[in-house]
């Protein structure tokens, strides 16, 4: 069973207003020196609420910078909330951030096995969807070249394939549909509502917002950190729109 | 911890794999390319010698394999140290995407370095099989009491694991919080190796009490100890030798824990 909770769940991040202090300047400032350099908190979430059962399909939707992609990082695991408890169960995967963790020196087929294994496959896992996930990446011969000569649309094409290859209950998305040239779009697409479709919940952010009431029956909208609104993804949507209707009139 | 030590070996296919790439990329599968990782040594070796037997008229026979096993323990001690610096940002595009333990990234490092402290270590025997037992420190020995001595270093090397390991996440977590700590590594590295029996014995300064008991205090010596003593003495090292490594490893290894428990969960916003 998937299932997420999240209850009173905060994140804070401390960044310095500079720029990042040394060890020397640490030690340095600490014993002789007021600060000159002080720590900032920037509060990315507070006090989100939210519980999801096997079958939902939420949507974030949201301003640049209001939250979202923190939040699905949250979800992930990658993020650790400051406070509050996060709960999450079942096989989590994750579309996001598509171009990073390659080896530059090691070759695609190198690659697919790393990326794999981090995923929890094993070598024979591995092995038998390899060559699945070549052929959808269409690379072909590329995948005998180090990493390094790809393109960043090969990079990503190889990425895409090679995470939409397991089968996830939990998968987040971050409007990654930017995947490679036209034709492999339609493709990233199809796979996309497939796995969509198969997973046994299903969370992503997007300002798509008018294809996203396809894909989803619940939203949430985000502003600064809080979620403004929680409800049916038709509802959220339109009440979103409005709003911004209403900001742009106003500037008007 | 049980748990966090469960996740750590459930990705083992992960850290193994980016292991033996680590060494594939740096050897290019080529037999010269493990002699590349030892000429360091090696020359480093050849010249100590020459300078030694010919300024303080070292003999050069127990001389060589006792720099050579001390040079080998050196450049581990000092890439789990300097390049445990790095191992999370080597491993950012990992952190970024999927939640692993931490703990993975020095156990990269470490396990790179602890493939060139072996092959380091399999010369070192052989150098010291060659020379013979060094019969000034210990009359007795011969090269049969080197053999049986030498599954000794087994339970060393085990050591020299968690050793390392501890070290490279501690340099790792503070590099990443402080961006010059490897500068000043590099820098204590040097001044440390003066400090540590590596080219000279301790029993050099046998007139001297305070600076031959200030040697002793250094936290390297029984890691030292426990490589040569089956090597060039053909001799199994004191349980008090292995009880003084242990200590430092738990030491260290509670130190690096803790380093860990805090800080695993907000390292990904200092990188």
């Amino acid at each position: 069973m998937a299932r997420i909770e999240l209850e009173h769940v905060n994140l804070t991040f401390r960044v310095r207003r500079e720029r990042r202090i040394g060890l020397k300047d640490f030690l340095i400032k600490r014993l002789f020196l007021q600060s000159q350099n002080p720590i900032m908190e920037v509060r990315a979430l507070q006090d989100i609420n939210l519980r999801l059962n096997q079958g939902d399909r939420l949507a974030i939707i949201g301003h640049n910078g209001a939250g979202k992609s923190t939040m699905l990082k949250l979800l992930a695991g990658i993020y650790q909330p400051s406070s509050g408890r996060r709960l999450v169960e079942g096989r989590v995967s994750s579309l996001f951030d598509l171009a990073l963790g390659f080896e530059i020196e090691a070759n695609g087929w190198e690659n697919i096995a790393y990326r794999s294994y981090l995923q929890g496959e094993t070598p024979a896992s591995v092995r038998a969807k390899k060559q699945a996930i070549a052929e959808f990446s269409e690379l072909g011969d590329f995948l005998n070249m180090p990493v390094r000569y790809y393109s960043s649309g090969m990079m990503v094409r190889l990425a895409f394939s090679i995470a939409t290859a397991i089968e996830p209950e939990i998968l987040l998305v971050d409007e990654v549909l930017s995947v490679g040239d036209l034709a492999f779009q339609s493709k990233a697409r199809e796979r996309m509502r497939d796995m969509m479709a198969k997973a046994h919940l299903l969370v992503v952010v997007s300002h798509d917002l008018d294809s996203l009431p396809h894909i989803c029956n619940q939203a949430i909208w985000m502003d600064h950190g809080r979620i403004r609104m929680m409800g049916l993804c038709a509802e959220v949507i339109a009440a979103y729109r409005s709003s911004v209707g209403q900001g742009q009139a106003a500037a008007a | 911890m049980h748990a966090y030590l469960g996740a750590i070996w459930n990705c083992r296919f992960f850290w193994l794999s980016l292991v033996k790439m680590d060494l594939r990329s740096r050897y290019r599968g080529s037999m010269l390319g493990i002699f590349w990782s030892l000429l360091h040594p090696i020359a480093m070796t050849a010249i100590l010698c020459v300078v030694f037997s010919c300024a303080f008229g070292q003999d050069l026979r127990s001389y060589a394999p006792f720099v050579f096993t001390g040079l080998t323990f050196w450049g581990f001690f000092g890439a789990t140290l300097v390049q445990g610096c790095l191992c999370f940002f080597q491993g950012e595009s990992y952190i970024r995407q999927h939640p692993a333990p931490m703990a993975i990234y020095p156990l990269r490092t470490v396990l790179g370095a602890a493939f060139h402290f072996s092959v380091g270590l399999g010369l070192a025997i052989v150098i010291g099989l060659l020379a013979g037992p060094d019969l000034d420190r210990n009359p007795s020995a011969t090269r049969l009491h080197q053999l049986l001595a030498l599954p000794s270093l087994l339970p060393t090397c085990l050591l020299l694991l968690l050793f390392g390991w501890s070290l490279s996440i501690l340099t790792g977590l503070l590099n990443v919080r402080f961006r010059d700590t490897r500068y000043l590594v590099e820098i204590g590295l040097q001044g440390l190796f003066y400090l540590t029996p590596v080219m000279y014995r301790i029993d050099a300064f046998k007139d001297k009490h305070r600076l031959t008991l200030l040697l002793q205090c250094n936290p390297l010596v029984p890691f030292l100890d426990l490589i040569r003593e089956p090597i060039l003495l053909g001799r199994i090292p004191s349980v008090t030798t292995y009880a003084l490594a242990t200590a430092v490893v738990l030491l260290l290894g509670a130190t690096a824990a803790a380093a860990l428990w805090i800080e695993e969960r907000r390292l990904i916003f200092h990188l």
